[in-house]
């Protein structure tokens, strides 16, 4: 059992008792019952391995190795044995320490395996969830979109058709003189309907001056941007 | 959230709300959901056995520990509150960084100092480390050995590192 060749690399190992316990393991031995002196030569077999580590690391290791020899002088010369008892930790006090090193290794190995299993759980993410304002009119998107399909209408009506083409101010002086003359009275808005292009109200304002200028009708605003009122003047008596 | 929050707000008994929750904990065995417990804190996490699934749609990666970092974490889990001079104890071996790591990843926090020379920070774990291992518990914790054993050693553990 003397001074195996090392066969672990150090990184291998976590600490002195790491390599203590793995010696112990490796040959088979049991915690309770092993002479911790005699694992004295296996462990600075591999302490010795070590060169290669920082300082501070290499330190704990020696530490521990001086503890193992200790205890292994005393096992051979057993006259040793009371002397500095308060500064040196007993060979029971070592044992314990091993003994609950080998349960926290056992737990981490279970806690490792939990871990490789990758059965952990979720919690949810984020915080509350923006949710659209509530009480507003069910249809109200409807109408909006009602209103678009409605601009972009008349958007495509103007850029296709020029006004000039389509409208003529001859035309339309006649279709309101026929209104008036039927009705004698009427408004700006009423002529420019629901949704009119621009083309449609330039040619129907012209449409009005020529009325006006001709004498046909007269035109009358309460206040700006008011709405115009347009009424027939009574020609027939000029006339006669 | 915490019992007595839940109690204040459903306008229950802590017995109430306790019983209520177990009832929730019943309801959701078999589905994709249940409670995790973190001291008081009560939680609604994914089932572990859904976490292939789960951890696919979030994109999550999956959690690597070293074995250092799994033996600090163990002995936190097992032994919080716990100072950091005790793990490395117990361990043999300086615990900075690990410590460093493990505080990183939110799978221990700080639980207030000891009453000791120095009053040293106590470290316990976080509903983190419930999440990532799965637990619904502490009390889901395997169990290693004997755990007479572990109480035998409790008081046995001799902290005298040397430099």
């Amino acid at each position: 059992m003397e001074s195996q060749a090392p066969r672990v690399t150090v990184e291998g190992f976590d600490g002195p008792l790491d390599l203590l316990l793995e010696l112990v393991e490796e040959k088979k031995l049991d915690i309770l019952t092993v002479r911790l002196g005699d694992l004295a030569d296996a462990y600075l077999a591999r302490v010795r391995a070590m060169a290669a580590l920082p300082a501070d690391e290499v330190s704990a290791f020696l530490a521990l190795a001086s503890r193992l020899v200790l205890l292994k002088a005393r096992s051979l010369l057993p006259s040793l044995e009371p002397q500095r008892e308060e500064d040196a930790e007993s060979e029971e006090e070592l044992r314990l320490r091993l003994l609950e090193y080998a349960i926290v290794r056992e737990r981490a190995g279970q806690l490792g395996a939990r871990l490789r299993a990758g059965e952990r759980a979720f919690h949810r993410e984020g915080g509350t969830v923006e949710l659209p304002p509530r009480g507003g009119e069910v249809d109200a998107l409807a109408l909006a979109f009602g209103r678009v399909l409605a601009l972009a209408a008349r958007q495509r009506e103007e850029d296709i058709v020029a006004p000039g083409e389509r409208y003529s101010v001859e035309q339309r002086t006649a279709e309101i003189e026929a209104l008036v003359a039927a009705q004698e009275r009427v408004t700006f808005a009423t002529l420019l309907a629901e949704t009119p292009t621009v083309g449609f109200a330039v040619v129907t304002f012209i449409a009005l001056l020529d009325l006006y200028r001709r004498g046909v009708i007269d035109l009358a605003q309460d206040e700006l941007f008011a709405d115009i009122l347009i009424t027939r003047r009574e020609a027939t008596s000029d006339r006669i | 959230m915490t019992r007595s929050e839940l109690g204040r707000i459903a306008g229950g008994t802590p017995r109430a709300v306790e019983n209520a929750l177990a009832e929730l904990a019943a309801a959701y065995e078999g589905t994709g959901l249940r409670l995790q417990r973190s001291g008081d804190e009560w939680q609604i996490v994914t089932a572990p056995e859904h976490a292939p699934q789960v951890a696919a749609y979030l994109g999550a990666d999956r959690l690597r520990l070293s074995p250092a970092s799994l033996e600090t974490l163990s002995v936190v889990a097992y032994r919080q509150p716990v100072t950091r001079a005790e793990v490395e104890a117990i361990r043999g071996v300086n615990c900075d960084q690990t410590f460093y790591t493990l505080a990183s990843r939110r799978l221990i926090e700080e639980r207030g100092r000891k009453e000791a020379p120095g009053r040293p920070i106590l470290y316990g774990t976080t509903w983190e480390f419930l999440e990532c291992f799965g637990l619904q518990s502490l009390d889901d914790l395997p169990r290693a050995l004997s755990p007479e054993g572990a109480l035998v050693l409790e008081g046995a553990a001799a902290p005298s590192e040397p430099g």
